[in-house]
């Protein structure tokens, strides 16, 4: 064709360049690109042979020992000659300290992100960042180390007082404002304002008597606990609520700021206050987001390993009640970090491949909570563009 | 979606003119030597965005070293034909061109043409100063550094060459290591400028240069321009009418895409031949 | 509801949240804070001069002379102790054999106690383990030894509806009616002079090795592990990193392959760290074999791939703040991607590229769970360069652990394990600050 006859033509300074050149670049450049690629590829193969790794040393477990065992007994005998595996209780264990930190942490983390997205002006907020940052850069080990060393004495001696003290400066306030807002509620329909105001305050008179009265009856069940062991279900709770903290406060601050400042503007205008624009309208509009940041916060508790090795007491049972925090409990990733010193010497056994279950076990959650919340975000984005 | 069938529709009510193919001597500009050769040709030239048809079958010659400027509303497509010339547009995944536009006589689009080495026959300056976080010299002796000028002399003589020729040298001649960031807006644009005449381009293509620029600034680089004609081919796209009839030598006026009018600046002005061009100039729509 | 009660909560809303911060604030505080004043205690200490001895001993420092005449003068004090219990043995002999059964426990009792309390005793046979070649070698230690001296510890166990109470009876009791009783307030009053206690800069506790598993000496055998793992970490993974956040950010399309490649960065990202010590377990050791057992080399593998999916975010993040402009006035310029790439996209992206390094640089120094397996030993020297791709070393975090929760007298080296979660803390937050201060200059350049 023409193209041809221009391609051949030979022109001083020209931009036209001979076809054998042409392909020589193109070759270059697909050669250049595809080393790139493969780079980036390298982390999908380094995904696929963990899994690949992790799942080559698990079977052989279920091989061996079945599934019911694992997830249904509570028997954790490894070491026995034969060894029981029932792992339910480590399992539940993992559950119950993401759970509990997850209590703590979600509220907490929803509440300073938003204090940092929508609250705080920019020059305080410039401070808050860091202090975040800072937490969340403090090595596992350390908050560990902390639990056992600083925090477990602290609430094997003083562990009633410290519970009382917890109740009454966390729940009180709440309390305070339940009363307001009920017999605020209450008094609505009242028309005759002298009333209503007489009403509203001897209102607010009965149920603070009942609630001071409650908060000390509570306060005193509490004052009375006596903690056996410091290193238990609470105490990692706590610090790994710490840990998951930071996660869950940045990824839910860029879900609130994604909420486009016309929304905050529009509920503005029409008369609500601050609390209520951000709760009627710029969380729903950012709950998906911040959905997403609460799952990867207890991703980042369920996967912990050092804090709960050192402080969860590593005792292999299901605490009575169940939901009793201050009893000693032991999780996944404290038992594959506990029990693979021991079983690594006899390569092959039940006692070395249950550890790997286990880790398959806590790839594929963190695996199916890492596809969910991305979903999630994904979902989000497209739903803040089209509006 | 909405956007695409508005636009269609109101392209199809539009007298759409074909682009002359004659040749545009100023009166003024009759004096050029090497004027008159259409140094750049587009030949029913169409840029798409994915589905969406930016600019729609541009006729026009871009004549040797005249000052050629493009006027239109935003969003019609003229700076999306300026970066077409010189293929900024390869940036944007979605965009693809049919027709011909032809520099020299070869396809801009053909098969064989390497775009690096298109680039540097057509400079291009863009809207908002773009100095790169460098010296001033290095950021002049960049381009020729690429194409394999490393000699420190002869690089100094380049730079101070570019520098006289933007008129800026004088400006920076003392604080030639200094970081370009901290120049002024307009004399980072001029500096801008001088990079582009750095690697030696025959065409140099400005996409509203002094859109970003206070009045000041605006005026020494209309003057630049004005010392550079003749010397180049000039395209400037803008949205002042005020400085294309300044500065141009030949105007094209964009409208939707289409390319409504070409014509010498003096008469486009003065007497434009398409009711759309005189609604606009005289201010009717922008 | 009335506007009184709306505004109300609305400004408790706000406390709410202020609140909450302060909180994070304060958990950081109560963190660092104990670790940060114990910890200096590992280096600024009032140690006595069987700290001393041991310092001229182990690590030949110290002046032999000003040495010698203060072990003379504590021992001239001590020579009365010794006196006391030579004096006191030769009276048991002549008690009756029932009285002498009831009094020779409990002063075997005491004389561990002194032996713990003023190194090994005269005519005691040479201690093995040089844990017992020394007395207390901190004065504050000192001072709790010589409360094991004066009172015995007995736990109240009469009710069984509480925990038992830990009570404390006096030894000199035990020995109303004997010569020993003199003892008990002759030690208490003269312990200074016994132990001569001043004030001690021991810089090298950074730089020493350990002496015994870390009854004396420093930590520098895991400060050096630390290092390694975590700049073989980073040989690894910063330049893979860069190169695939370049490809992401410069090269990929969007489709089914870009988003898959995303997805494996993200899961990558949030795998459980102790899977990725059994993935290198099972890989790096197991499979690949690149070492015979653990080594540095494997656990600096297995850190890469950790710190790999936050340097790669990091560096994506700071190519795509790099203004679209440079790139297009490089490309105008006539220069080829690659070219624009390497020479006007990259270098104004490493500041941002770095600070992630630096952050990840100091996740790779902290984290613990994939070096158990792969790295980490509790007890060893430093290692030379040439051993990383043979032998594993002890680093910071593992060892923090393992002296907290595994050692056999954890609760006594609390100051050695305050010492080297300071040490640890510190190389981390004095890494994400200087990142921290490098991203704010970033943002002032590119404002102005």
């Amino acid at each position: 064709m023409a193209e041809e006859s221009v391609g051949e033509r030979n022109r001083s300074n020209a931009f036209v360049i001979s076809a054998r050149k042409r392909t020589l670049q193109k070759v270059a450049k697909t050669a250049g690109e595809g080393m790139l690629f493969s780079v980036a590829f390298f982390v999908a193969v380094i995904v696929l042979f963990i899994f690949y790794f992790v799942a080559r040393d698990a079977i052989p477990f279920f091989q061996i020992r079945g599934f019911s065992e694992f997830f249904t007994s509570t028997n954790w005998y490894p070491a026995d000659e034969p060894g029981e595996f029932g792992a339910l209780a480590i399992i539940y264990g993992s559950l119950m300290v993401t759970l509990g930190s997850a209590l703590i942490a979600v509220p907490m983390g929803v509440a300073a992100a938003i204090c940092l997205s929508d609250i705080l002006p920019f020059s305080i907020r410039q401070y808050a960042k860091p202090v975040i940052e800072m937490l969340a850069a403090i090595p596992s080990v350390a908050f560990g180390f902390f639990a056992l060393v600083v925090m477990a004495p602290l609430m094997q001696d003083h562990g009633g007082p410290m519970l009382m003290w917890a109740w009454w400066i966390l729940v009180s306030p709440f309390m305070l404002l339940f009363v307001i807002v009920v017999s605020d509620l209450m008094t609505t329909n009242i028309k005759d304002e002298k009333r209503r105001q007489h009403l509203q305050r001897l209102l607010m008179i009965v149920l603070g008597l009942l609630s001071i009265f409650l908060l000390f009856k509570v306060g005193s069940v509490l004052n009375g606990i006596q903690i056996l062991t410091g290193t238990n279900a609470l105490n990692v709770s706590i610090i790994l609520s710490f840990m998951a903290l930071p996660t869950i406060v940045s990824v839910s601050e860029d879900a609130l700021q994604a909420v486009g400042r016309d929304i905050r503007e529009g509920s503005y205008a029409l008369g609500a206050t601050r609390a209520e624009t951000i709760i009627k309208t710029i969380l729903p509009a950012a709950s998906s987001g911040i959905l997403a940041a609460v799952i990867l916060g207890i991703m980042r508790a369920l996967g912990e390993t050092m804090v709960v090795w050192m402080a969860s007491g590593n005792s292999s049972h299901i605490p009575e009640p169940w939901f009793n925090y201050l009893e000693a409990i032991r999780t996944l990733t404290a038992t594959i970090a506990g029990d693979m010193g021991e079983a690594d010497q006899v390569t092959g056994s039940a006692r070395f491949h249950v550890l790997f279950a286990m880790g398959l076990l806590l790839l594929i959650i963190s695996f199916i909570s890492n596809l969910v919340s991305e979903r999630i975000v994904v979902r989000q984005r497209k739903i803040l563009s089209g509006q | 979606m909405l956007m695409t069938t508005d636009v269609r529709k109101t392209s199809e009510s539009l007298p759409v003119q074909k682009a002359t193919r004659e040749i545009y001597l100023p009166p003024q500009r009759s004096t050029i030597t090497g004027g008159g050769a259409a140094h750049i040709a587009a030949k029913d030239f169409s840029i798409y965005y994915g589905e969406f048809e930016a600019v729609k079958k541009v006729s026009a010659d871009i004549l040797s070293k005249y000052v050629t400027a493009i006027i239109g509303p935003s969003g019609c497509g003229k700076s999306t034909f300026l970066r077409a010339i010189n293929r900024m547009n390869d940036l944007i995944p979605s965009c693809h061109t049919t027709g011909a536009l032809l520099f020299d006589g070869d396809d801009i689009y053909g098969k064989f043409t390497d775009e690096v080495l298109l680039r540097k026959k057509i400079g291009m300056v863009f809207q908002k100063p773009n100095p790169f976080p460098k010296s001033i010299f290095d950021n002049i002796a960049y381009g020729p550094r690429l194409h394999g000028v490393n000699d420190k002399k002869k690089l100094m003589e380049i730079v101070e060459g570019s520098l006289r020729k933007a008129a800026i040298w004088d400006e920076v001649c003392d604080r030639l290591d200094k970081n370009a960031l901290g120049l002024s807006g307009g004399q980072q644009q001029r500096l801008c400028v001088a990079r582009t005449l750095a690697v030696e381009p025959e065409v140099l293509l400005l996409d509203e240069p002094t859109s970003a620029l206070d009045p000041k600034a605006t005026a020494k680089i209309e003057d630049l321009i004005q010392e550079l004609r003749g010397s180049y081919t000039i395209m400037i796209v803008t949205h002042n009418m005020q400085q294309a009839s300044r500065v141009s030598d030949s105007t094209m006026f964009f409208y939707e895409g289409v390319l409504v009018e070409h014509a010498p600046t003096a008469q486009l002005f003065t007497n434009p031949k398409d009711p759309m061009t005189e609604d606009y100039i005289t201010g009717r729509f922008s | 509801m009335n506007i009184g009660t709306r505004k109300i909560l609305d400004r408790s809303f706000t406390a709410v949240g202020i609140g909450s911060i302060v909180v994070m604030a304060f958990a950081l505080m109560i963190v660092v804070v104990p670790i940060v004043y114990n910890g200096i205690g590992a280096v600024f200490f009032t140690g006595t001069v069987e700290h001393r001895k041991m310092l001229h001993t182990e690590f030949k420092r110290g002046d032999s002379q000003d040495l010698s005449s203060a072990v003379a003068s504590s021992n001239r004090y001590r020579a009365k102790v010794y006196d006391m219990l030579t004096s006191f043995e030769t009276e048991l002999e002549t008690m009756a054999p029932e009285k002498k059964a009831e009094y020779q426990s409990k002063y075997s009792q005491v004389r561990t106690t002194l032996q713990v309390l003023l190194g090994p005793l005269p005519g005691d046979p040479e201690p093995m383990l040089t844990r017992f070649k020394y007395g207390q070698t901190r004065w504050e230690k000192a001072e709790e030894k010589l409360h094991d001296l004066l009172y015995e510890s007995r736990w109240d166990n009469s009710n069984p509806n509480v925990m038992s109470q830990e009570y404390f009876v006096s030894r000199a009791i035990g020995f109303e009616g004997t010569s020993l009783v003199k003892l008990f307030p002759y030690v208490k009053d003269n312990l200074e002079s016994m132990l001569l206690p001043e004030f001690t800069v021991y810089w090298g506790f950074i730089t020493d090795s350990s002496v015994d598993s870390h009854f004396f000496g420093g930590i520098w055998p895991e400060i050096q592990g630390t290092f390694f793992l975590a700049i073989g970490a980073m040989l690894f993974a910063f330049p893979l990193g860069v190169v695939a956040a370049v490809y992401f950010t410069e090269y990929a399309r969007p489709g089914f392959l870009n988003s898959m490649l995303r997805s494996a960065n993200s899961t990558l990202a949030g795998v459980p760290s102790i899977v990725f010590g059994m993935f290198g377990l099972a890989f790096f050791i197991n499979t690949m074999k690149v070492s015979e057992s653990k080594s540095v080399i494997a656990g600096a593998l297995t850190l890469a791939i950790m710190i790999l999916p936050t340097i790669i975010r990091a560096a994506e993040e700071a190519i795509l703040a790099v203004p679209k402009t440079y790139r297009e006035a490089s490309l105008s310029l006539g220069s080829t991607k690659w070219n624009t790439i390497a020479t006007v996209i990259l270098p104004a992206a490493l500041p941002g590229i770095l600070t992630g390094g630096v952050i990840s640089l100091g996740r790779a120094a902290g984290e613990t769970a994939p070096i158990i397996f792969t790295a980490a030993v509790s007890v060893g020297s430093a290692i030379g360069l040439a051993d990383v791709f043979s032998s594993p070393t002890p680093a910071l975090s593992w060892n923090i652990y393992n002296l907290a929760s595994e050692h056999e007298a954890a609760t006594q080296l609390r100051h050695v394990q305050y010492g080297m979660v300071l040490a640890l803390v510190t190389v981390v937050l004095l890494l994400n600050l200087s990142a921290i201060v490098l991203r704010a200059r970033i943002s002032k350049k590119l404002k102005c």
